[in-house]
């Protein structure tokens, strides 16, 4: 399987599966279970940074919150450089934790707003039990020079308060970093940040992986933001891989049917070169097909009555390292000129 | 003559710091059936020039200098009744996060309804009702949800009701402040399109506000863009987008990822947006720009002209 000029797998997801039962009485929807994640099999390679691509409740969340232990898995295995997570106890748990980091959507909620930028910066520190105080002050002030706030001094002794969007996201980052994970999982790190920031922001991503190989996991919803920083990318939909790929060959080449919906439906600007639609979405949904289906079978433009509706694709190799779960994915490019969905009958 | 005109609007808040200048010595026009967008990073006063356009300004904003005429009528005297009339009438607004915007405790329909007999009183209610269904229809809401109440909808439907209800009394003129913010890509597209198909059938105006230059260049005709509110350049989505003029504009489209194309490295914007307290001299720009002059951070720069639509607000843009 493996090719040789690939850097390692550092991460794998084995048929990751996670289910919640939703919170209610039964009469008004609750106690159903809904599938977070179904048979989600990934690997991301040492130094990569990797999109995870979706819309909200698509469970890409879920699979961030995984990775990093926030979250268990009801099926499957996750390991990292090869070591089941499942199995790790005591030591090597809490080297795991260390090793796998994970920044949040929102700078404004995750920060103490009681504790200094030094103290929040430090924290991880202090949990590990790593050097003196003057050796965390040290460290503290460089990495947040490293993450773009200078003079550190400056900030340090700073309230969470004090800063902007952008400079508390980038605390976040710094205090991420201060333990040299291999593995970083930025969920969402720019959404709530405006395009001056975020671009900021992205920057700091790219530094990040090149200047200490670490491995980072951008959850997204924004095909533009995983097109810049992506080398390869994933699509999610209702839990289920859809495609995964280069980045460039995902957005450019688009073979899934969900993919090229959400091609269509972002916001184009610039020099976006000619535009096609592929028109893969219709609207209104059909009705749903039972659970053995496709998981896009509803809003799917090219859906077969018989096939996707009874049997769930599975995730195949289309081109090397490009998959796509879709039973008509290496059958002829889709049609360019396909009945667009457009609502208001213009 | 437009629909809308707002001339040398300036806007200030009263802090404990002194006085926020948030709006400053702003001008722009909206016709009918055609749209202007509010392009700004937050902050920079957009959300505050929708609020004054509705009369909702919070009780410690005010409108310090300039007029906003709506089809020639000034809208600075309006008493407090006059505002109600207008309001929702001739000139309505989608509110940012939709989530939000509708009572909780009370069915969508009734909602709509009441916003439509408080405006028509001559109205029955079984009136009333078969146009919040004639608006339901136009918006793409299925008729048997009509009776749900707002947590029952999703995201996409509960912004598609509360643009329902901006349509709900025919206004000329809609305010949507980021009304797809909240919302997944697809959905998000589907309302954009919907809400150009609906103004191109009513004619409407719309002023669109938003932090997100690729959803404004994809609906809109005009853009005007803002930053620590001034309005440093305006002129047809097509000139801002090919030719942008102002070091910010500039700055800005540089700073945004596309879908296609070269991928070409992003150019961040250093620096932070000035306090808008106290005196302000010079170009609010000036701290953050790549090419300003020495003049630049005491003279305030001149508003330079490029055609009859496009106009930067700074002197060393060519």
């Amino acid at each position: 399987m493996d090719h040789p000029p690939q850097p390692a797998t550092i991460l794998e997801l084995r048929g990751i599966g996670k289910q919640y039962r939703s919170k209610g009485r039964a009469r008004q929807g609750g106690g159903q279970t809904v599938v977070a994640l179904n048979n989600v099999t990934l690997d991301f390679r040492a130094g990569e940074i990797f999109g995870l691509v979706g819309e909200s409740g698509s469970g890409k969340t879920t699979c961030g919150r995984l990775i990093v232990g926030l979250e268990k898995a009801d099926q499957g295995e996750l390991l990292l450089e090869g070591r089941s997570y499942g199995t790790l106890k005591g030591e090597s748990l809490r080297e795991y934790r260390r090793q796998v980091q994970i920044i949040f959507q929102d700078p404004y909620q995750s920060l103490n707003p009681q504790l200094s930028i030094l103290d929040s910066v430090a924290e991880p520190l202090v949990t590990n039990r790593v050097g003196d105080n003057k050796e965390r002050l040290e460290k503290v002030l460089t990495t947040l020079k490293a993450v773009g706030l200078s003079p550190p001094e400056d900030y340090a002794f700073r309230f969470p308060h004090q800063l902007s969007g952008g400079q508390r996201q980038r605390v976040a980052i710094a205090r991420a970093m201060i333990l040299g994970p291999k593995v970083l999982v930025a969920d969402e790190p720019t959404s709530m940040l405006d395009a001056s920031y975020s671009a900021q922001i992205f920057d700091i991503l790219l530094e990040v992986r090149q200047r200490l190989a670490t491995t980072i996991i951008l959850i997204t919803h924004s095909l533009a933001a995983a097109r810049y920083l992506c080398d390869r990318i994933a699509v999610i939909y209702r839990g289920n891989l859809m495609e995964t790929g280069p980045a460039d060959a995902v957005i450019s080449d688009p073979r899934h049917p969900y993919t090229q919906a959400l091609i269509d439906a972002t916001p184009k600007f610039g020099d976006c070169g000619p535009i096609k639609r592929y028109g893969t979405l219709v609207s209104p949904e059909r009705p749903a097909s039972g659970s053995a289906g496709c998981a896009f079978f509803r809003r799917c433009g090219l859906a077969h009555l018989g096939r996707c509706a009874r049997q769930a694709p599975e995730l195949t190799p289309l081109t090397l390292g490009h998959l796509v779960a879709c039973h008509y994915a290496s059958q002829t490019p889709v049609p360019e000129t396909g009945q667009a969905c457009r609502l208001g009958g213009m | 003559m437009a629909l809308l005109e707002v001339e040398n609007l300036s806007i200030g808040y009263r802090t404990k710091k002194g006085v926020l200048q948030a709006v400053d010595n702003v001008s722009f026009s909206v016709e009918a059936g055609r749209s202007l967008g509010l392009v700004g990073e937050s902050g920079c006063g957009k959300t505050t020039i929708g609020m004054a356009l509705m009369g909702l300004l919070p009780r410690n904003g005010r409108v310090t200098a300039g007029t906003m005429r709506l089809m020639g009528r000034d809208m600075l005297g309006l008493s407090r009744e006059q505002w109600r009339e207008l309001r929702w009438k001739e000139i309505a607004m989608i509110f940012q996060a939709a989530m939000n915007a509708l009572n909780p405790v009370q069915r969508v329909d009734q909602q709509i309804a009441e916003a439509i007999l408080t405006h028509n009183p001559g109205l029955s209610r079984g009136e009333a009702h078969s146009q919040v269904e004639g608006l339901y229809q136009l918006v793409g809401l299925p008729l048997e949800r009509l009776r749900d109440y707002p947590h029952q909808y999703s995201g996409g439907m509960k912004q598609r009701a509360i643009i329902a209800m901006a349509l709900a009394c025919n206004p000329k003129i809609i305010v949507a402040d980021e009304p797809t913010t909240a919302l997944d890509v697809i959905v998000q597209d589907q309302i954009l399109q919907e809400t150009k198909a609906l103004q191109k059938e009513f004619n409407i105006g719309i002023i669109f506000i938003s932090h997100d230059i690729s959803i404004v260049a994809e609906v809109c005709h005009h853009i005007a863009i803002m930053y620590a509110g001034q309005m440093v350049e305006t002129g047809t989505t097509d000139e801002v987008f090919r030719d942008a003029k102002h070091p910010y504009t500039r700055a800005l489209l540089g700073s945004f990822p596309a879908l296609g194309g070269e991928r070409r490295p992003l150019r961040p914007i250093p620096g932070e947006p000035p306090l808008l307290v106290g005196q302000l001299m010079g170009c609010r720009f000036c701290d953050r720009c790549p090419v300003h002059g020495k003049a630049c951070k005491l003279e305030p720069p001149q508003r330079r002209r490029f055609s009859d639509t496009h106009f930067a607000l700074c002197d060393h843009c060519d």
